[in-house]
């Protein structure tokens, strides 16, 4: 983090012949962006119904297929997958009952976009995190890399498969609409704004019903603040919301890239030739080739 | 081994005909796989996205690694008990990263646009899979340099030969820092995974343990392979490069040692070693039959003998496994399990790649110079 791009690359010339300087800009992160302006949601779990026109809105503006349960009588996902970006899920306690929506959290440092071999997943300084599939190879580290467990990948086709994950309506956002899951709630329990309006919202409404809800706006500083935002009245563990903790996941992987990188880059070499010059010269070299 | 390395020219090792069918499968499966895709071919699903193609990946890096350790300790610490192995050592290498090379590009989705990790524009320096990809591609054709003069030799050419020799050392010193940047950053891949793989095996050190890992992992391949081959083909085995590799690998041991148990301790994580689970048991596994027995044996006399190192080799190598296996499949937790099962064109795609792989080496074996002459090898 302490060490530039600029730096970087200047130790990665000097060790190997610039085999590495023409990679360019390659920044994938967040930038300067001020996570208070991002486009975001919050979806309030104590005024949803469960009745799934967000997971149709999504299908109907991103073309997704259904998936129709065993009697083809409803479109019934059970977990995400290529096909299904977002989907409400019922979470039944022994008293308490809860329903939770499934999508990409759009993190503020997004781990699938720092682990990216080819930035193939970018944070866009609107706030989704968006997929290009021209760039993308199908490695599969961002389905690892992100702690939500939300990318998924199109294993069934024969043709070249993609990364399937909710954008945040990227291409809607563009021409001043909201997500079109958000524009759909009948109830309100998903709407969409800025992110610091937003979490304004939020604390609000726990702050006035203390007893509706737990005592956690989760997305507010979870893994690094997400875009994607949740309030609860049964405990987030229970909806499958772990506690993350509030450090930004890429933090120690990229931390450890800008000190390892350069540091053997410019350090093996300075090491290797001390050593050499240092130790003792064989008379190898006549008795066997190489 | 001793079917294959035989010298005599006339007969065909009987180890040939199932190594060259298993290759022929694994070809032919590949092939299946990229027309009908990884749902169809593979048992991977969107809850283990990873399968058993990565898991051995893992493991035959630092396998492949001996190359590397091989060339730092015989180019640049003056070593010249090593020189004999170097040939062999480096052509292991050499075609284990192919294999690596090859289940890699089967394993990525859209491989098409595999190139696309070459592209400037598209590069992601803070991606250690971006930095594993670049670096392991560099290295293989530095290998491809180191290992050129056994062919150039047989066929006569041989200005090449000494430009190569002239220029090992700047050859040998980029191949020994490819091999540093790409065994740590295959720990540090999955230092994004804090959440995920289980505490006893995430720590912030792991480039250093996956460092320290394939050096004495290479270091015991190459005493296992040594041992298996000179003894085939009746070349006098070097005691004193034995024990040489032995003391290596016995420091590295160490190293990894101290480092994993400070990790256990710093982070307060000696309940989950005590927990009586999978992973608990797993833990003590490693540890006990991947590190301390090694140790054991490399500390005691046995060193002096060449059962020493070939043994501890064998265990460290059983330790690496098993740590490749919880870093990159068992150990990384999913809130649904479901199980994962490599598929047979999975198995047999692996089997036969690394089939493919021994029959190129015993090819070269049988008509290349790769090892010394008996009166050079007792050096």
């Amino acid at each position: 983090m302490t060490l530039s791009r600029r730096d970087f690359f200047k130790a990665a010339g000097l060790a190997i012949g610039g085999a590495l300087i023409t990679a360019g800009p390659a920044q994938a992160s967040t930038g300067e962006a001020d996570p208070n302006e991002y486009a975001a949601m919050l979806y309030d779990a104590t005024m949803c119904v469960g009745c799934n026109a967000c997971t149709n809105a999504c299908r109907q503006w991103n073309k997704t297929t259904a998936e129709p349960d065993a009697r083809l009588l409803y479109d019934a996902p059970k977990e995400l997958s290529a096909d299904t970006w977002t989907m409400i899920q019922l979470y039944q306690g022994e008293s308490e009952t809860s329903f939770v929506k499934r999508q990409c959290m759009h993190c503020v440092s997004p781990a699938c976009v720092s682990g990216c071999p080819v930035q193939a997943l970018q944070k866009t300084a609107e706030g989704p995190v968006t997929y290009d599939q021209e760039r993308c190879i199908g490695c599969r580290y961002c389905m690892y890399a992100c702690p939500f467990h939300i990318p998924r990948f199109e294993w069934g086709t024969a043709q070249l498969p993609v990364i399937a994950k909710c954008t945040l309506c990227a291409d809607r956002l563009k021409d001043g609409l909201q997500t079109a899951c958000a524009e759909r709630c009948p109830t309100s329990a998903l709407i969409f704004g800025k992110r610091g309006d937003l979490i304004a919202d939020a604390e609000k409404r726990i702050s006035e019903n203390p007893a509706r809800y737990v005592d956690h706006l989760y997305g507010k500083d979870d893994a690094g603040g997400t875009s994607v935002m949740y309030l609860s009245g049964v405990p987030f563990e229970k909806l499958g919301l772990e506690d993350l903790g509030t450090m930004p996941i890429p933090e120690i992987s990229e931390g450890t890239a800008n000190i390892l990188l350069p540091g053997i880059l410019v350090g093996g070499p300075i090491l290797l030739g001390m050593i050499r010059m240092t130790a003792k010269r064989g008379g190898w070299e006549d008795t066997w080739p190489l | 081994m001793a079917a294959l390395t035989r010298s005599n020219k006339n007969n065909i090792p009987i180890a040939f005909w199932p190594l060259l069918a298993l290759t022929l499968l694994g070809i032919g499966l590949a092939i299946y796989r990229l027309v009908v895709g990884l749902g169809v071919s593979t048992n991977m699903s969107d809850h283990y996205p990873w399968g058993i193609w990565i898991t051995v990946d893992l493991f035959l890096i630092p396998v492949a690694g001996a190359a590397f350790t091989i060339s730092l300790l015989s180019y640049f610490l003056g070593r010249e008990d090593y020189h004999s192995i170097i040939r062999p050592a480096v052509l292991a290498g050499f075609l284990g990263y192919c294999v690596v090379g090859v289940l890699l590009f089967l394993d990525i989705g859209r491989w098409p646009q595999f190139y696309n990790i070459f592209v400037p524009g598209y590069i992601n320096l803070h991606s250690f899979l971006e930095e594993v990809s670049l670096c392991v591609t560099l290295y293989t054709l530095i290998l491809i340099l180191e290992i050129a003069p056994v062919f150039l030799e047989k066929w006569g050419y041989t200005v090449p030969i000494r430009w190569i020799q002239r220029g090992i050392f700047v050859i040998a010193g980029v191949g020994i820092v490819l091999s540093m940047l790409h065994q740590s950053s295959l720990g540090s891949m999955f230092l994004l995974m804090s959440h995920k793989l289980h505490p006893l095996w995430w720590t912030p050190a792991l480039p250093l343990l996956f460092y320290l890992q394939a050096v004495y992992t290479g270091l015991g391949a190459t005493a296992i392979a040594v041992k298996l081959i000179w003894k085939a083909m009746g070349l006098p085995i070097d005691r004193v490069l034995f024990r040489r590799i032995g003391q290596a690998m016995s420091i590295n041991l160490m190293l990894y040692a101290a480092i994993k148990v400070g990790d256990w301790m710093g982070a307060g994580e000696i309940p989950l070693l005590l927990k009586p689970d999978a992973f608990g048991f797993l833990a003590w596994f490693q540890f006990l039959i991947g590190i301390v027995l090694p140790l054991a044996i490399l500390l005691s006399k046995l060193v002096g003998h060449t059962s020493g190192p070939f043994w501890a080799g064998v265990f460290a190598l059983i330790g690496t496994f098993i740590e490749r296996l919880v870093v990159s499949w068992i150990g990384l937790a999913e809130p649904n399990p479901v199980s994962y099962v490599p598929s047979f064109t999975e198995v047999f795609i692996t089997i036969g790649m690394i089939a493919g792989g021994v029959l190129v080496y015993g090819a070269v074996v049988r008509y290349f110079k790769l090892f010394p002459d008996p009166e050079h090898a007792h050096a």
